[in-house]
């Protein structure tokens, strides 16, 4: 946190009238959050634009992609035919005018159709990329439910045995590249069981609505990629916590609390813990953002029908830009949003941040 | 007055990677209620660490001496202090009645906790309040250390207030529970000069109201000349010199009070030299034989200063010093 002696300087002109009254200081965090929402929403849209440029910047549009397609299947196509078609899918009128269009569209929930497929990108998609996003938020969630407790008995112990065990763990699981680690999975499992544990449903259950059964074979699926993207998430997320736990009970502060008689656990959660928790929320955002740069390759060796898949698909071998577009689109989404949760959260939970708001 | 606490033959080493450190060796004082003690020496003499020790607030490294003796004299009787074990056995000890004080009032406090959790909390530690009347403990000990606004300032953190307010507050905060012993470390050395003097001023006027008995850590003679009743000199874990304030001030008998002492700038004379004391202290690692100072002293009289370790010897009626200057005298007398 760069910001923070300018900040505490700050506090030191302004004590002395700070905010008064519970009503006061919640229209204050309702203002902030609101104003974290909209760069939140121009984040969004920002990143649209780069999405949307990246894609026009591939050579060839829509309209080519689709006739060569056609072309390929044995008809004739013509120049005219290509030119009648951009006019059609509107490619003719100015950039910004179709980036406009597109981001309005996408706030919708609109995406258009798919280049290639010719299928509107909604009914493609389906659920898969919520399919994807949950399966990053559940290893995020398995990575944090395991390294927090084990981060802080990490750094409160002094157990030789315990500590060098949990570091071999966390080297492992930092210096083992998730491919490679599912495809040996896959392999043992193969070998042993003669399942080799891929896709996300059995066969009977691909297209089935929701219910029971199906959830029951979701989840029979779907430990295993979150399981491997946890994985390293973990190593990753119990060094962090083990490295800020140590961090804050070296501080004077928790001398101080044991000095006045606080003990055992209280003091243990009350101070470092508590302590410790901002900057781990803090570093929620950038262990999401890193699984979901390792799902879809996961997801490519799994052969998990979610959007990580399908993603690779449309980037590297069909040029789909519709469809590549409202992918990264929901991406990025989810990292904005997940970064403005941590930043309300952050607000919540760290009054240094809450009066730097509040004022 | 009645006796407060005495400490006997504390010896502290620590277990670390390089080996088994002494930090304190056979150091014993004691203290009156309502007494202020000065435990003066450079860093690393192992003053924090004594002061710690009457809290067991050591590291966990800690390895006290078999014949370490504390004990706290209290109304319900006397409290071995070396025998605490539990958390809720050294409750008494660690902000009941005795209170400690740290340099930095700003790393002192939790910085995500309000100073009023933070008080109250240790409240409902040490007496059977109910969360209200804790508050209003609180507030009211933040009003005396001369905080204004102090029901404000209750719900504010650390980070809200100045310096000087700080360790007001943090002085609020360690009399709240009415300790007997206040173990103040470098209370002011982070402060400016004329905060400085407000703090120990207010803590004065605190300690003769409450009746308490201060032990007051520093480097500073200065302010232990202002402040204390007695004094303890501490060099490498062991005690050189003690005896009234006025008494080791005027007339120090061991060469290292006096190299101390020698080393204060003076404002009668601002261009006389300073004369500070000539090299460093040792490493823990490598202490002396005989004279723990004897390898920086100037009046060293011969191999026994390198061989054997001096005993306290009276100088006067309230006053005693470690070296063997004084035992040759006592002896020739």
């Amino acid at each position: 946190m760069p910001g923070l002696p300018a900040m505490m300087t700050n506090f030191e002109a302004r004590k002395g009238h700070s905010f008064h009254g519970a009503h006061e200081g919640m229209v204050q965090f309702l203002r902030f959050a609101a104003i974290r929402a909209v760069l939140a929403f121009f984040t969004l849209c920002l990143v649209s634009f780069i999405v949307f440029s990246l894609m026009e910047l591939v050579p060839g549009d829509c309209a080519e992609r689709y006739l060569a397609f056609k072309n390929s299947q044995g008809a004739q196509i013509s120049i005219a035919d290509i030119e009648a078609e951009r006019v059609r899918l509107g490619l003719d009128r100015p950039f910004f005018e179709r980036w406009v269009k597109w981001i309005f569209n996408a706030f919708q929930g609109e995406f258009g159709d798919s280049c290639i497929l010719r299928l509107n990108i909604n009914q493609l998609l389906g659920q898969k990329v919520w399919l994807s996003i949950g399966i990053c938020l559940g290893s995020l969630l398995l990575a944090y439910a395991i390294a927090i407790p084990v981060g802080i008995i990490a750094a409160t112990s002094r157990n030789p045995f315990l500590n060098n065990g949990l570091r071999i763990i966390s080297y492992l699981g930092l210096a083992l590249p998730n491919f490679l680690l599912a495809l040996m999975i896959m392999l043992f499992s193969t070998m042993v069981f003669g399942n080799s544990l891929t896709g996300l449903f059995s066969p009977e259950f691909r297209d089935a609505a929701w219910d029971w059964p199906r959830i029951k074979d979701f989840l029979s699926h779907v430990w295993l990629p979150v399981f491997i993207l946890g994985w390293s998430a973990t190593a990753f997320a119990i060094q962090t916590v083990r490295a800020l736990m140590s961090d804050e009970i070296g501080k004077l502060y928790v001398t101080a609390a044991a000095a006045r008689g606080v003990s055992g656990r209280r003091l243990l959660m009350r101070y470092p813990a508590r302590h410790a928790l901002s900057p781990i929320i803090n570093s929620l955002g950038f262990d999401l953002n890193r699984i979901f740069n390792e799902l879809p390759i996961v997801a490519l060796i799994l052969t998990l029908t979610e959007a990580g898949s399908l993603l690779i698909e449309a980037l590297a071998r069909s040029n789909d830009q519709q469809l590549a577009g409202a992918i990264i689109f929901f991406l990025t989404g989810s990292i904005v949003a997940i970064n403005f949760i941590t930043d309300i959260t952050l607000a919540i939970v760290d009054p240094r941040i809450r009066r730097s708001i509040l004022g | 007055m009645s006796r407060l606490i005495d400490v006997e033959n504390l010896t502290l080493q620590f277990d670390t990677d390089e080996g088994r450190i002494t930090a304190v060796e056979d150091v014993s004082f004691s203290l009156e209620a309502g007494e202020v003690m000065g435990l003066v020496g450079e860093s690393g003499s192992g003053k924090s660490v004594t002061a710690k020790s009457l809290m067991k607030l050591n590291a966990g490294n800690a390895i006290y001496g078999p014949d370490s003796r504390i004990t706290l004299h209290l109304e319900d009787g006397p409290v071995d202090v070396m025998s605490l074990k539990t958390d809720t056995e050294m409750k008494v000890v660690r902000g009941g009645a005795i209170s400690l004080i740290f340099q930095e009032p700003m790393a002192s406090f939790a910085p995500a906790i309000s100073i009023g959790e933070q008080m109250v909390e240790q409240l409902m530690i040490h007496t059977d309040f109910s969360k209200a009347q804790a508050r209003e403990l609180s507030i009211e000990m933040l009003d005396r250390v001369g905080i204004s606004d102090a029901s404000t300032r209750f719900g504010q953190y650390a980070f809200e207030l100045s310096g000087g307010m700080r360790q007001r507050a943090m002085i609020a905060m360690a009399l709240s529970t009415k300790p007997k012993l206040l173990i103040a470390d470098e209370p002011t050395t982070a402060l400016d000069v004329t905060i400085q003097a407000q703090v120990i001023d207010l803590m004065k006027d605190l300690v003769s109201e409450f009746g308490m008995g201060i032990i007051f850590i520093t480097h500073d003679l200065g302010v232990i000349a202002q402040t204390a009743d007695k004094v303890a000199v501490m060099y490498l874990g062991r005690l050189v010199e003690q005896g009234t304030v006025r008494d080791v001030i005027r007339r120090p008998a061991h060469p290292y009070t006096r190299g101390l002492l020698a080393a204060l700038p003076t404002l009668e004379d601002i261009d006389a030299p300073l004369t500070p004391i000539p090299g460093d202290i040792p490493s823990p690692l490598e202490r002396p034989s005989g004279c723990v100072y004897h390898t920086r002293c100037q009046e060293v009289i011969g191999a026994r200063c390198a061989n054997e370790i001096p005993k306290f010897s009276q100088v006067d009626t309230d006053h005693a010093a470690a070296c063997h200057l004084h035992d040759e005298q006592g002896e020739t007398a």
